[in-house]
C-alpha cells in the first residue's frame, strides 16, 4: 500500500518538477523577448500567448506536487494543534464533501471545454494568426486527473491515519524555510 | 485536547449557530441568504484546517450548483460546470498573475545568493555609532531583504539565526530584538516588488502599476517608523540597547590602507592615496584600484548632475532611446555590479550604470562627461544600445537629430543650479570626513547593499515609471537573481532546481487559490450573497470614516486566523463592491489594506513570524518574550495605517505625480 501511495506521490512530483522548469523558460523567455524588442527592435507577436500559456500550465500542473507534499495553504490555527487522528477524520471527510466533487466537476467540464477546443481547431485570438490554444485548455483535464489521483491517495493516508492513529511518512522535498539548510548556508560564509 | 482546541471549536460552533440563527425560517429563505450561510461556512471550514483551495472549489461547485437550481433544474449541472471551467481557465490566462511565479523565482534566487549576513555585518558596522546599532541593522537589513526576496518565512529564520545571538551577545533585551528581526522580516509583504500587491491587484481590478508606486512610501515609512521607534527606545532605555563596545566596531585595515593611515594620521582617505601616488615605495596598482573605490562617489554624482543637466537643458525629451537602454541596464545592473571582479571593479559598474541610463537621451560623441567618467562597460552598453536604437528608429526620433535641428539648449533651471551646489558642499563634506575606515565600509556595502539595491531599484524603476510590464520586470529580476547568485559563486544547478522547485510549489498555492475562489465568488454572486451584505452595509448609514475603520477592523481580526493570501482572495471581492458608495479609491484601500495585513504576521498566538524565530532562538528565549517583544511593532503598525489614513498623499502622492 504504502508503495502505491510513494509511486503516485513520486508521478505528482515529477510531473510538477518537470513542469517548474517552466518558470526558469518564462523567465528566459520575457528577457529575451524584452531583450528582443527594445534592443533589437524585433518583437515576436507570439511571445505574449506562449507566456501565458506557460505560466498557466506550470501553476495547474504543479497542483498535485504542492497537495503531494501538503504545500497548499491551511487555516492551521486551530488544526495545528488537534490530535493526528482528528486531524485525519476532518481531512477526510472534508476531502470527500469538498475536494472530490469539486476537482471530479473541473476534470469533466475542463475534458469537454478542451475537447470542445480541439475539434474547432482553436487558436489564441490575441493577435492574428495567434498560436494554437487547444494544447493549452488540454492541460485543465491533464491536470484535474493528477490531482484527483493525488487526492485519492491523501484519502488512503487519512485512513491509515485514522487507523495507525499517525500520519504515514511522505517523501522529502525541498522546503522553503528548512532550518539546516539556512544555518549551513550562514555557517559556511566566510569572515 | 488542550483547552485553546476546545475554544477554538466553541467559537467556531458559535459562528455557526450564530449564522443559523439570524437566517429566517426555512420557507423565506432567499438565495442570498443561503449566500450568506456559505460565507459563514467557509470561515468554519477554512478554520477547520482543510487546504483552503479546494475547500473554496467545493463549496463554489455545490452552491453555483444550488443557485442555478434555483432558475432552471434542467441545465443546473451544464451551468455549473461551465462557470468552473471558465472561472478556471480565467486564473490561467490572468495576464497580472504572470508575474506571481516570476517574482516568486526571483525572491528564491536572490534568497540563495546568500548575502544577508554580509549585508547584516556591513550595515551594523556602518551603523556602530547609532543608537541600537544592532537593531537599526537588522531592521535595515530585514527590510531591503526582504524587499528583494518577499518570503518572510526564510528572513525571519535567517535573521533570528544570524542578528539574534549578536544582539543577545551584545546584551539587547530579548524582546527588542526579537520584536526587530520578525517585525522588519514583515515588511517584504508590503514593500514593492510583492506578490500581496499583485494578489490585491488582480482581486480587485487595480492597476499593480499604481499599486507598486502607492506602496513605496507607506513601505519606507513603515521601515523608518521602526528604527525611529528603536533608536528613540534606546536613547531613553539605554539598557535595553547598550552600545557595541570597542573591538565590536573595530574593523581591521588591509596592510597598505593601514600604513597610508598610519603616515597621515586620521587624514581624509583622498588625500592619503593621493601622496601614495606622488611617493615612491608604495606599490601603484593596489593604490589606484582603491583611489577608485574612493572616487566611486564622485564619479556617481557627476554622472548624475551631468545627466540631468542633458536632461533639464536638451530640446525634446525622446523616450525611446532611453527605454532601451533602461531595459538592457537593468538586466545588466546586477551582473557588472558584482561581476567576478572583487568588489572594488563589481561596485563601481553598478553605480555607474544607473545614472548612465539616464544620459542616454543624449548621444556618446556629444557627451564628453559621460564618455569620459563612465567605466568601460557602462559606456559600451550606452553606445551599443544608442548605436542599435538610432539606427533602426526613425532618424528623427534619436535626440542627436533632434538637437542638432534645433541647435540651441535651453538654459537650465536655477534648482538645478541650486542641487549642484548643495550636492557639491555635501560632497566635500563627505571626502573630508572619508577616511580609511569609513573606505572600507564603504567597500563592504558594495559587496552587499548595492548589488541588491540596484536589483530592486531597477525592478520597481522600470515598472513604476511604465518602461517595463510588472512581468517584463519580475523575469528581468528572476534573471537579475541568477546574474546575482553567479556573480556570488552561489549559482550551480541544484541551486537553480530547488528555487525553480519551490517557485512552482508556492505559484500552484497561491494560484489554485486563486482558481478556488473564483468558483467561489462567483458562486457568492450568482446567489445574490453580495447585494444582501451591500443593502446590508448601506441600512447601516455609515460616514466613510466608519466604513473605513469597521473594514481595517475587521481585516486586522481577519488577519488573526487567516494567512493574507485567503483573505485578499476571499474577503477582498466582497469589500470592493462597497467602495464606490463611500468614495474611496480602491487604490488607496488597497494600500491600507497591504499595511494592515502586516499585523497579520505579529498578532499573537498565531503569528507565524514568531514560530519561524522560535525555531531557530536559542532555548531560553521563550515564545512568550517573542509575542511581548511584538507588540510594540504592532502598535507601530496601527500608527502607521493611521498617519496613512489621516494624510493619504503618503502613497498616493506618487502614483499621482506619475499618471497624472
Amino acid at each position: 500500500m504504502q508503495r502505491l501511495l510513494r509511486f503516485v506521490d513520486g508521478v505528482s512530483t515529477w510531473v510538477g518538477q518537470l513542469f517548474a522548469w517552466l518558470i526558469v523558460a518564462l523567465t528566459l523567455l520575457v528577457s529575451w523577448e524584452v531583450f528582443s524588442r527594445y534592443a533589437l527592435n524585433h518583437p515576436n507577436p507570439w511571445s505574449f500567448d506562449l507566456m501565458i500559456m506557460m505560466y498557466g500550465t506550470a501553476f495547474m500542473m504543479g497542483g498535485a506536487y504542492t497537495l503531494a507534499k501538503n504545500g497548499h495553504v491551511r487555516g492551521d490555527v486551530l488544526y495545528r494543534f488537534f490530535p493526528p487522528r482528528l486531524q485525519a477524520g476532518i481531512d477526510l471527510v472534508l476531502y470527500i464533501a469538498f475536494f472530490l466533487p469539486g476537482v471530479i466537476a473541473l476534470v469533466w467540464a475542463g475534458y469537454f471545454y478542451a475537447a470542445e477546443s480541439v475539434a474547432i481547431n482553436e487558436h489564441s485570438t490575441l493577435t492574428a494568426n495567434g498560436p494554437p490554444l487547444y494544447p493549452f485548455k488540454i492541460v485543465i483535464p491533464c491536470a484535474g486527473v493528477l490531482l484527483l489521483l493525488q487526492g485519492l491517495v491523501e484519502i488512503v493516508r487519512c485512513i491509515i491515519c485514522l487507523r495507525m492513529g499517525d500520519w504515514p511518512s511522505r517523501e522529502e522535498d525541498v522546503e522553503e524555510v528548512d532550518v539546516d539548510k539556512l544555518k549551513a548556508m550562514v555557517r559556511q560564509e566566510p569572515q | 485536547m488542550k483547552k485553546e482546541i476546545w475554544f477554538g471549536v466553541i467559537m467556531l460552533a458559535a459562528v455557526v449557530v450564530g449564522v443559523l440563527a439570524f437566517m429566517p425560517p426555512p420557507s423565506e429563505m432567499s438565495n442570498g441568504h443561503l449566500g450568506l450561510l456559505m460565507l459563514a461556512l467557509v470561515v468554519v471550514a477554512i478554520m477547520l484546517g482543510f487546504p483552503t483551495a479546494f475547500t473554496l472549489m467545493g463549496m463554489g461547485v455545490l452552491f453555483a450548483w444550488l443557485a442555478f437550481h434555483s432558475r432552471d433544474p434542467a441545465v443546473a449541472w451544464q451551468q455549473t460546470l461551465d462557470l468552473m471551467v471558465q472561472r478556471a481557465y480565467s486564473v490561467m490566462a490572468n495576464d497580472v498573475l504572470i508575474s506571481i511565479p516570476l517574482f516568486i523565482f526571483m525572491g528564491y534566487l536572490v534568497e540563495r545568493a546568500n548575502l544577508i549576513e554580509r549585508l547584516f555585518k556591513s550595515l551594523h558596522i556602518a551603523m556602530a555609532r547609532v543608537p541600537a546599532a544592532l537593531a537599526v541593522a537588522t531592521i535595515v537589513t530585514c527590510a531591503v531583504f526582504a524587499t528583494a526576496t518577499g518570503i518572510v518565512g526564510a528572513v525571519v529564520t535567517l535573521m533570528g539565526l544570524l542578528a539574534l545571538p549578536s544582539m543577545l551577545k551584545a546584551g539587547y533585551s530579548t524582546q527588542l530584538a526579537a520584536g526587530a528581526i520578525t517585525a522588519g522580516g514583515c515588511l517584504g509583504i508590503l514593500i514593492p516588488p510583492s506578490v500581496l500587491l499583485i494578489v490585491y491587484g488582480a482581486t480587485a481590478g487595480v492597476s499593480v502599476v499604481k499599486l507598486y508606486a502607492g506602496a513605496f512610501f507607506p513601505g519606507i515609512m513603515l521601515a523608518a517608523l521602526y528604527v525611529g521607534y528603536v533608536i528613540v527606545l534606546a536613547k531613553i532605555k539605554p539598557a535595553l540597547a547598550p552600545p557595541l563596545p570597542e573591538a565590536e566596531r573595530h574593523l581591521a585595515l588591509p596592510a597598505l590602507s593601514e600604513q597610508l593611515a598610519a603616515g597621515g594620521a586620521r587624514r581624509s582617505a583622498l588625500a592619503g592615496l593621493a601622496g601614495a601616488l606622488r611617493s615612491t615605495g608604495v606599490p601603484r596598482g593596489p593604490v589606484l584600484g582603491q583611489m577608485g573605490v574612493v572616487l566611486l562617489p564622485a564619479l556617481a554624482f557627476v554622472l548624475i548632475m551631468g545627466a540631468s543637466y542633458r536632461l533639464v537643458t536638451s530640446p525634446v525629451v525622446v523616450d525611446s532611446a532611453a527605454a532601451g537602454l533602461e531595459f538592457s541596464s537593468a538586466d545588466e545592473a546586477p551582473a557588472d555590479a558584482s561581476g567576478a571582479s572583487p568588489a572594488a571593479a563589481g561596485g563601481d559598474a553598478g553605480l555607474a550604470e544607473p545614472p548612465a541610463s539616464d544620459a542616454l537621451s543624449e548621444p556618446p560623441p556629444a557627451d564628453g562627461l559621460a564618455e569620459a567618467t563612465a567605466t568601460a562597460t557602462a559606456t559600451t552598453t550606452a553606445k551599443t544600445v544608442t548605436a542599435t536604437t538610432a539606427a533602426a528608429a526613425e532618424p528623427a526620433l534619436t535626440p542627436a537629430e533632434k538637437m542638432a535641428a534645433d541647435g540651441e539648449r535651453r538654459p537650465a533651471p536655477k534648482a538645478f543650479w541650486i542641487t549642484l551646489g548643495i550636492g557639491a558642499a555635501v560632497l566635500l563634506a563627505f571626502y573630508a570626513r572619508f577616511n580609511f575606515h569609513r573606505v572600507e565600509i564603504f567597500k563592504m556595502m558594495l559587496g552587499s547593499l548595492f548589488p541588491l539595491a540596484i536589483l530592486i531599484l531597477a525592478v520597481l524603476g522600470s515598472i513604476v515609471f511604465g518602461l517595463a510590464t510588472p512581468t517584463e520586470a519580475a523575469a528581468l529580476g528572476a534573471f537579475g537573481g541568477i546574474l546575482l547568485a553567479a556573480a556570488y559563486r552561489r549559482f550551480n544547478l541544484p541551486m537553480l532546481k530547488e528555487s525553480s522547485f519551490l517557485a512552482v510549489k508556492t505559484s500552484a498555492m497561491v494560484c489554485w487559490l486563486f482558481v478556488g475562489s473564483s468558483i467561489f465568488s462567483a458562486a457568492f454572486a450568482l446567489l445574490g450573497g453580495q447585494e444582501l451584505i451591500n443593502a446590508w452595509v448601506l441600512s447601516m448609514d455609515l460616514t466613510p470614516l466608519q466604513f473605513m475603520i469597521l473594514a481595517q477592523f475587521i481585516i486586522f481580526l481577519l488577519g488573526w486566523p487567516l494567512e493574507w493570501t485567503e483573505i485578499i482572495v476571499i474577503f477582498m471581492p466582497i469589500f470592493i463592491p462597497l467602495l464606490p458608495h463611500f468614495n474611496v479609491d480602491p487604490l488607496f484601500f488597497g494600500l491600507l489594506v497591504a499595511l494592515n495585513l502586516q499585523t497579520a504576521f505579529l498578532s499573537p498566538p498565531v503569528a507565524m513570524a514568531a514560530f519561524y524565530l522560535k525555531g531557530v532562538a536559542p532555548p531560553h528565549v521563550t515564545l512568550n518574550q517573542i509575542f511581548l517583544g511584538m507588540l510594540p511593532f504592532m502598535g507601530i503598525q496601527v500608527l502607521a495605517l493611521v498617519l496613512l489614513y489621516v494624510f493619504p498623499d503618503i502613497g498616493l502622492w506618487l502614483p499621482r505625480v506619475l499618471y497624472q
